[in-house]
């Protein structure tokens, strides 16, 4: 799958817990823009290696370089499964995550709410909002951070389809061209209508990665064919 | 029971034509209460909230000792302070001794622990949520910690309110440390304590009902805060 606009890097990346291996030895190169959906079954270790690439988690060994160099902290914006807001406006969520507040960042805070649909609830408290607001504020309050990078763990799993549908829109007309999206997501349909490539990950080791359409018209793996079947969940 | 309800028309008496000496005991009782709560929440609550959300080598050691210190008996922290601040004490000099000060410090050392320890409650079970988050964005502790305290105001006020119920009903420590000097020292509980004594029946009574009334009201307050916490948030204090 190296291609020329291969940018990330994943050399040996492993993930031990109590003795217990999570993530197997994994060597991949990654296209540094697009989507790349990281596929599986409950419990194959999707989590655990989007948390490796987030930061939150530190591998036992191997090492994530992205255009050559370390993978840069201030690269990269994580929106997890469960929306966390703080107990504010919605605008103040925004800017929160900001080091230095301008008033350039203030209106891109509110060009970016207007996106998710959530102008006119700016000076909402945030905690009121349904679960798919929450999770569109989520993705906004990421997005103003300006990462090149931005890890998606099943933002939609939680959430009305009205949501996921702005969701998904957002992220292949706005985002996709300018950022690298890893997007974990349990949902075939979902990773059919995203994905640019498809890492399919079973019990911890990557054991199939190519673009969405070979992964869904030619899997290569009993493991992979048996997931599109629905036969692994 | 003659006496009793003798003594109680008399206290309702004193209490609606605002006898002086009963003023100035209430006066005193507050302004105690006051500088001790509020010196115990600027040291607790950001203490309280950077042993949450703050892993260090003897963070269970430096949080059980607090836990442990929220059950001081006031009358052994009224002898401690009172060791101190006696003329052969160690901070003897100073003069505090029988002053309202060193009461307000004698309440700070029974009111700290608790606001610490209700503090790191609550925003310990904050920390589990947002840990992640601040890490993912790099969010500085400082600011992580005044976060935590923001996003906690409402429980928080309670913790302040529990506060300022556990130093305005005190008695143990505040007698032996302020001696409970007429015009000086004397507060609503030493002032009960005395007139009771005495059999001064209808002081004593009227400054019950007031003392009463102020933990009626103060926990009403946080029965209301509550439930302005579960309307703003949908979540449980």
């Amino acid at each position: 799958m190296a291609s020329d606009n291969t940018q990330i890097r994943i050399n040996d990346l492993s993930f031990d817990i109590e003795g217990k291996t999570l993530l197997h030895n994994t060597n991949l190169s990654l296209n540094g823009d697009g989507i790349t959906v990281f596929l599986g079954a409950n419990g194959a270790g999707k989590t655990i290696f989007l948390k490796l690439l987030t930061g939150l988690l530190t591998p036992c060994s191997g090492s994530i370089t992205f255009k050559g160099g370390n993978l840069s902290v201030k690269t990269r914006a994580f929106v997890s499964q469960e929306p966390v807001i703080l107990r504010r406006t919605v605008l103040k969520n925004m800017l929160f995550v900001l080091e230095k507040i301008t008033s350039e960042k203030s209106t891109l805070a509110k060009e970016l709410l207007s996106l998710m649909g959530l102008d006119k609830k700016e000076h909402q408290n945030a905690m009121t909002l349904s679960a798919g607001e929450k999770q569109r504020l989520c993705l906004a309050r990421a997005i103003i951070t300006n990462p090149e990078i931005l890890l998606l763990d099943e933002p939609t799993a939680n959430i009305e389809p009205n949501s996921t549908t702005l969701i998904e829109k957002y992220l292949i007309q706005k985002v996709r061209s300018s950022r690298k999206i890893f997007f974990v997501t349990h949902d075939i349909n979902q990773a059919r209508r995203l994905a640019d490539e498809i890492v399919f990950i079973h019990t911890g080791r990557v054991i199939e990665h190519s673009s969405s359409e070979n992964f869904f018209e030619n899997p290569k793996t009993t493991e992979a064919r048996k997931y599109i079947s629905g036969k692994i969940n | 029971m003659n006496d009793i309800s003798e003594a109680f028309v008399s206290s309702l008496g004193l209490i609606l034509f605002l006898d002086a000496e009963l003023l100035e005991i209430i006066l005193l009782s507050f302004k105690i209460t006051f500088y001790a709560v509020l010196i115990s929440s600027i040291l607790g609550i950001p203490l309280g909230a950077f042993l949450a959300s703050t892993h260090f080598k003897f963070r269970n050691t430096v949080v059980s000792i607090l836990f442990g210190m929220m059950g001081l008996p006031p009358v052994v922290v009224g002898l401690f302070v009172y060791l101190i601040f006696s003329r052969s004490g160690s901070l003897g000099w100073m003069g505090l001794l029988y002053s309202p000060t060193v009461m307000i410090i004698a309440q700070v050392i029974l009111i700290l622990p608790i606001v610490c320890c209700l503090t790191f409650q609550i925003i310990e079970s904050l920390h589990t949520r947002y840990h992640e988050f601040f890490r993912s964005y790099r969010i500085a502790k400082l600011k992580s910690v005044i976060a935590y305290i923001v996003d906690s105001r409402f429980e928080l006020t309670t913790v302040v309110l529990a506060g300022i119920g556990r130093s305005i009903s005190e008695v143990g420590a505040i007698i032996i440390v302020g001696g409970n000097i007429d015009h000086i020292t004397r507060v609503m509980t030493t002032a009960i304590a005395l007139e009771t004594s005495k059999g001064n029946l209808d002081l004593a009574l009227g400054l019950g009902i007031i003392l009463l009334t102020t933990a009626i009201v103060l926990n009403g307050f946080i029965l209301f805060l509550r439930g302005k916490y579960l309307n703003t948030s949908g979540s449980t204090i």
